[in-house]
């Protein structure tokens, strides 16, 4: 029976950066990281988009091939058609997932973990050895793995949490369920990510559209299924882009679903970490999570680490994890999804006001902070729009 | 407890289900289950909720009644 230290299930932004930094922390250490799929980074289930600043605390973007398009400029679309033109220097990257989860992927290997791809975990168990018993299989064999600490960072559906006996349950009101095609020969910016919000488009969501290279774009929704008449993500998608943009070509589609919820009550148990979408650790307002599975990542990582070498995996121990983690980040989520709660209650008209009032202010003034003083002087509650994407 | 039989299950659509993983979190009774890449609802833990149904981007999943 294999016997390793570390086992990172999910080659995600989460996994991969835990496996990694677990290596880095402790090179002694048997890491080992598994993927479900074949390749590392497909299928994506993503609209790509991320934060210059959270990024490079990973990995520098310039000269890459997997950072598609720099993004300078936000665009926010008012139910109405208004539109807000934000400029800013260094707002972030639309990022070909594909190529980014294989690059962080290659970091982990690099540092020494072991990675295996169309390798799954089925199943585990506490055999009271103080280790995990982990089914694992792959090409038609299963067989069982013991390991001292097992990081789950298995995305949106969580099994090891499931497994490890932690709820990471999610109301249906904080599930956003999402559709996306990649378009090609469109009319956009190609330096700007839009953001359209409008109950008739996406309710309880917002539609995007970011460029992957000139006239080339992800373009997609999502929406809370709660609040729509009992039609799909993917029915309020063609409507959008039939509308938008009728000539386009649908060269790709994805679905998936985004938690919007808060980090799930504990992260931890006895030899376990969850990380990433799989721990509820999304921004609850703008969707956004791999800059945050990265960061939990390398936090989970450095935890497994050190309580490895201390010979303690306990709860107790590894309880470190979810302090840092609410510390970091998990805390202001909380804040954010109270505000989330807050902008459930506001209808179109709110959001075209506001477009109209942030539009007084000069283009060339129109910062994020000028935005953010602005609102909230003149509405309050929406400060956060703005600083959806950004936080 | 007696268990109560719904009346109506949640059933898959495997040739419509796109194996995204969002109804998994959304199931009270975890029945919902992924695994080498095909989706099960398990028909004996299914409690008729409705929850998964609405939910799916590519409306997968439906109520049948429980046979």
């Amino acid at each position: 029976m294999p016997d390793i230290d570390v086992l990172v299930v999910g080659a995600g932004p989460a996994g991969s950066v835990a496996a990694w930094q677990a290596r880095q922390a402790a090179p002694e250490l048997d890491v080992v990281l598994l993927e479900r799929d074949r390749a590392v980074g497909a299928p994506v289930r993503c609209a790509e988009g991320v934060g210059d600043a959270g990024l490079r605390e990973f990995a520098s973007p310039e000269g890459t091939d997997w950072a598609a398009r720099k993004i300078t400029r936000v665009i926010f679309l008012a139910p109405d058609g208004t539109e807000v033109k934000v400029a800013e220097r260094n707002v972030g990257w639309v990022l070909d997932r594909t190529r980014f989860d294989a690059h962080l992927a290659a970091e982990a290997r690099a540092a020494g973990a072991e990675v295996l791809v169309a390798t799954e975990a089925t199943g585990m168990s506490r055999n009271g050895d103080g280790r995990w018993h982990v089914r694992v299989k792959s090409g038609g064999i299963e067989e069982t793995w013991r390991a001292r600490v097992v990081i789950g960072a298995d995305g949106v559906e969580t099994m090891v949490g499931r497994w490890a006996g932690l709820d990471t349950r999610v109301p249906s009101r904080d599930m956003e369920s999402c559709a996306q095609y990649v378009l090609q020969g469109i009319a956009c910016d190609p330096d700007a990510i839009y953001l359209q919000f409008g109950d008739a488009i996406a309710p309880g969501g917002y539609a995007w559209i970011f460029p992957k290279g000139i006239g080339v774009a992800n373009v997609g929704l999502g929406l809370v299924a709660l609040k729509t008449n009992g039609r799909n993500a993917r029915q309020y998608l063609d409507d959008w882009i039939d509308r938008r943009y009728p000539g386009a070509a649908r060269t790709g589609y994805t679905v998936g679903g985004v938690i919007v919820h808060t980090t799930i009550k504990q992260t931890f148990t006895d030899g376990v970490l969850i990380a990433g979408d799989a721990a509820h650790m999304i921004n609850p307002l703008s969707g956004g999570g791999i800059v945050n599975a990265m960061k939990a990542g390398r936090l989970a990582g450095c935890v497994a680490a050190s309580a490895i070498r201390e010979g303690d995996t306990g709860a107790r121990r590894l309880s470190a994890y979810h302090h840092s983690w609410m510390d970091l980040l998990g805390d202001d989520h909380l804040k954010y999804y109270k505000i989330k709660q807050a902008l459930e209650d506001l209808d179109d008209s709110f959001f075209n006001g506001l477009a109209r009032t942030v539009n007084k202010i000069p283009e060339g003034k129109r910062s994020l902070g000028r935005i953010f003083t602005h609102a909230l002087i003149k509405h309050p509650q929406l400060i956060p729009i703005a600083a959806k994407f950004f936080v | 407890m007696r268990r109560v039989t719904p009346d109506t299950i949640a059933v898959v659509d495997l040739a419509v289900c796109d194996r995204c993983g969002l109804c998994l979190p959304l199931c009270p009774p975890e029945a919902i289950h992924l695994e080498s890449n095909v989706l099960t609802v398990d028909r004996e833990q299914c409690t008729g909720c409705e929850k998964c149904v609405g939910p799916c981007p590519v409306g997968a999943l439906a109520m049948v009644a429980h046979a």
